[in-house]
């Protein structure tokens, strides 16, 4: 399980539950034409809206409180929409050289930790899925084994382990250790067994070498498997609080993170509710733009034919 | 990248694979890739080892010690454990987290199922909106949703507060009494766990065949039976999945106390890992949060492979 978040736990539920074929995003089955009556319509309408209220209520008030004025967010008795919608919040924050920077910095090392994931854990899934080696089952049941050792496990001494090897501060403590992850390794593994051997046979018989058959036919067909478990990797790198507030201790550093900028920023400066949630809003903005573009790809992700 | 294609595959190799597809049924086991294999395998287990394995071993280390950054260690047996298992806060704190799963974890299952069952009936454009939407909290950090719920839940006016005011109650300091703050913690837990469970919980759904709905519906079944006798065992693997995949990351949870309320109002929202991670930056010697968190590891990290092992051999079994 990776060090950088919460996000690690949802991970293993997006990729244990995966399957080859899973990520590519398949048609909608029909659907079933049993008909419930216009009440049932309504009914079934009406509790669809309540999901998507549920659901996006919080954010669309964060959002929308960001353009309040700033004894506004917090009012008796409640509103929900400003008085007079007025941008300032958002100036303010995106003014604030500490807060572009923790954006800037916690950016590319998402996309560092991201390209990172990517490689390591799809050159271990293709040695997994496709070659043959002393020690393999055994080595597999090692790998697979880590991914039910609860964060917590080993947290604390990862810690001990980083800061003797005087990681702590560095861009490396945030990048490098969560970047293996079984559960990557195990979800492209599944899609990589689901690949036909036919053409790779081929290409062994042409005499290519398992790098070139690596690189030039598995990488190529890896798309949407890489989609996800790209997505999932940089959202974990761009959530995580918990390493960085423990890694990176200097106060003021140029590597504080978005997530420990925005959780100081309530506790320093506890009034300014306004500035916090446009500073969140934009905070959020990134992950879920790359949500609604790839969504297709994701949610197809989730499927079950892993486990049933 | 480009560098790896360079990479000395040996020359002499590649030929000798050329052997014909069906070799004779000899003994002889198939030639191995070793060197190509711990190559491209070594980064992953580098990593892996040094940041999974060896922690996870120094740990069980640790926890056997009376160990700091500053001194030696000592070899002090089971007094770390001893220590935890004695310690009313630890105790506590483990029945906070089954209370706080508790509620969690069953509003999770049966709005998950719930949300299946509805999106099974809407059109295609429908269904994806409410998909979408269902997931968009699942990419939103603890930090935001705790930033959010914390204003959510703020005693005159929050978003709480007020809606609540239309059903006559009074405003609540949700987040600072003692009596209300964990109940006010399962709201973001549940807002940010739903997604996934829904999605998971729809997929198990769809992989139902449409064929027992429609003989069930020809023998007469209705609705409820028909998620009695047909859904609900069907779905019984999923659910046990979700079960104790939400189970073990519910309880887990530390990120939401953290933030929201360190812990407070008098320990009241102070979740089994908020304990250890608060323990650990205080303590002078972290043998007692350490000792703690290999507990927690070794029931949960348990119970999730036993769980993953169960369904895959059953899958195994039952085609």
């Amino acid at each position: 399980m990776t060090l950088t978040g919460q996000t690690s736990v949802k991970a293993l539920g997006t990729d244990a539950v995966a399957a080859a074929s899973a990520a590519v995003p398949s048609r909608r089955r029909r659907r079933s034409a049993r008909s419930t009556g216009p009440a049932g319509t309504v009914l079934r309408y009406l509790a669809s809206a309540v999901v998507v209220l549920a659901a996006l209520l919080p954010l669309a008030w964060m959002t929308i409180s960001g353009f309040k004025a700033r004894d506004d967010v917090v009012t008796s008795p409640f509103q929900f929409f400003p008085d007079i919608w007025q941008p300032q919040n958002y100036v303010a924050i995106l003014q604030d050289p500490a807060f572009v920077r923790a954006l800037g910095v916690t950016f590319t090392g998402a996309i560092l930790f991201t390209a990172l994931s990517l490689t390591v854990n799809s050159m271990a899934a293709y040695v997994f899925a496709r070659l043959d080696f002393a020690f393999k089952r055994t080595l597999w049941a090692i790998v697979l084994g880590t991914m039910f050792i609860p964060q917590m496990a080993i947290l604390l001494t990862s810690y001990i382990v980083v800061t003797r090897m005087g990681m702590l501060n560095t861009l490396a403590v945030l990048v490098i250790p969560g970047a293996t992850a079984a559960v990557h390794i195990f979800f492209i593994r599944q899609f990589y067994l689901g690949i036909p051997t036919s053409i790779e046979e081929a290409a062994l018989l042409d005499g290519a070498s398992r790098w070139q058959i690596f690189l030039r036919i598995f990488l190529p067909l890896s798309k949407p498997v890489f989609v996800v478990v790209g997505i999932t990797s940089f959202l974990a790198f761009w959530n995580a609080y918990v390493w960085p507030i423990m890694t990176i201790t200097e106060p003021d550093s140029s590597l504080t993170q978005i997530q420990q900028y925005l959780a100081s920023f309530r506790s320093e400066r506890r009034v300014e509710y306004g500035m916090l949630l446009a500073g969140s809003t934009l905070a959020a903005l990134p992950v879920i733009t790359l949500f609604l573009i790839f969504q297709r790809y994701i949610i197809s992700g989730i499927r079950i034919s892993g486990i049933k | 990248m480009s560098a790896l294609t360079s990479e000395p595959a040996p020359a002499g190799r590649a030929p000798a694979v050329t052997e014909p597809p069906d070799p004779p049924a000899a003994n002889k086991p198939r030639k191995k890739d070793n060197r190509t294999a711990f190559l491209m395998l070594a980064p992953a287990l580098i990593l892996l080892t040094t940041f999974v394995l060896v922690p996870l071993v120094y740990a069980w280390f640790v926890s056997f010690q009376r160990w700091s950054f500053y001194e030696p260690s000592v070899f002090v047996g089971l007094r770390n454990f001893r220590m935890v298992l004695a310690d009313p806060t630890f105790r506590e704190s483990i029945v906070r987290g089954l209370t706080f799963s508790a509620i969690c974890v069953p509003v999770i299952l049966v709005i998950a199922f719930c949300f299946a069952t509805l999106v099974k009936t809407m059109g295609a454009r429908m269904a994806t909106v409410l998909k979408v939407s269902i997931y968009i909290p699942t990419v939103i950090s603890g930090v935001i949703a705790s930033i959010i719920f914390v204003l959510v839940y703020e005693y005159r006016q929050g978003l709480a507060n007020y809606l609540l005011s239309f059903l006559g109650v009074a405003d609540v300091p949700w987040l600072g009494s003692a009596r209300t703050a964990l109940y006010a913690l399962t709201l973001p837990q549940i807002w940010l766990a739903l997604g996934l469970a829904s999605l998971i919980m729809l997929a198990g759904l769809l992989d139902i065949p449409e064929s027992y709905y429609e003989s069930a519906e020809l023998e007469g079944a209705n609705w409820f039976q028909r998620t009695v006798y047909i859904t609900i065992p069907l779905l019984k693997n999923i659910i046990l999945y979700l079960l104790v995949t939400t189970f073990v990351a519910t309880i887990q949870q530390y990120e939401l106390p953290l933030v929201m309320t360190d812990g407070g109002p008098t320990q009241s929202t102070l979740l089994p890992n908020l304990l250890i991670f608060q323990r650990f930056t205080s303590d002078l010697y972290p043998g007692y949060s350490i000792a703690a968190a290999l507990l927690l590891f070794l029931v949960l990290g348990g119970l999730s492979a036993v769980i993953f092992r169960l369904i895959n051999s059953e899958k195994a079994v039952d085609g």
